[in-house]
């Protein structure tokens, strides 16, 4: 069950990374992702060859990973940090649609900097939204629309 | 599509998830850290092959396709949210895969008719 204190007191740790988290993550957490990863672009293929490029695309945007981090993160930090994680995994996704849109308009112009400036754009999208919602009060309004009543 | 070019497709995209998922791990707090749970590692990896062994046209159509998958994801994660705080990480998880393929595959579905 979400605890919103838990997640209120998240929320206020300083944005950045802790590289020497990396040393705590297994090689079977590794291989896990790897191997969603893989078959996730694999699947893609596939799709692509027997019913259309754009149909193989949709699985570009599939959340193969998320289940197996999700479940990772709830059975390390709590349902709350998988809660979160999940919270901002909807920003990155508006951020995911930034990518492909930049992707699909740059692409024929210049392939390098197209796929460049569209991570570029999911970057700036997602981090954008990010902060918007962390400093007015959209994350908190998000909860309370979301999380169960008790 | 060779069977090679497909494998090469499925390591390159396995190699890039691994990549944004240390970003993931790494990051903090959990809200910032879950950005790189919707980061397009597997298609950073799919688009940059497909324009090395088909051309920037042929890709167009990947990232179109993208495009639509991405309102599947945002679907995706927003039901995550709903279903992981009352049935849990993996239950939640999974079922809300449901939520990406009702609207990645309706859009799908609606736009290409």
């Amino acid at each position: 069950m979400m605890d919103s204190e838990q997640l209120l007191e998240d929320d206020h740790e300083p944005v950045g990374f802790d590289w020497s988290k990396l040393s705590k993550a297994s090689l079977g957490e590794v291989a896990i992702r790897f191997v969603f990863g893989a078959t996730i672009a694999l699947i893609a293929a596939v799709v692509a060859h027997f019913f259309g490029a754009k149909a193989g695309g949709l699985f570009l945007a599939f959340p193969a990973v998320l289940p197996a981090t999700l479940t990772l993160i709830e059975r390390k930090e709590g349902t709350t940090k998988a809660w979160a994680d999940a919270s901002g995994g909807a920003l990155g996704a508006v951020g995911l649609a930034a990518f492909a849109l930049t992707a699909s308009l740059l692409l024929r112009w210049n392939p390098v900097a197209a796929l460049l400036l569209a991570l570029l754009a999911w970057a700036l999208v997602a981090a954008g939204l990010y902060f918007l919602f962390r400093v007015t009060s959209l994350f908190l309004k998000q909860d309370q629309l979301v999380a169960k009543r008790r | 599509m060779s069977i090679l070019s497909v494998l090469v497709k499925a390591i390159v995209g396995g190699v890039a998830v691994v990549g944004f998922a240390a970003l993931g791990t790494a990051g903090h707090p959990k809200r910032f850290a879950g950005l790189f749970a919707a980061a397009p590692s597997v298609a950073l990896a799919s688009l940059a092959m497909t324009v090395a062994l088909k051309g920037p046209a042929a890709t167009v159509p990947y990232a179109q396709g993208m495009l639509i998958g991405s309102a599947g994801m945002l679907a995706y994660c927003l039901l995550s949210l709903y279903l992981i705080d009352r049935l849990h990480a993996l239950a939640g998880s999974i079922l809300s895969w449901l939520a990406w393929l009702a609207v990645a595959g309706g859009l799908y579905l609606a736009l290409e008719r």
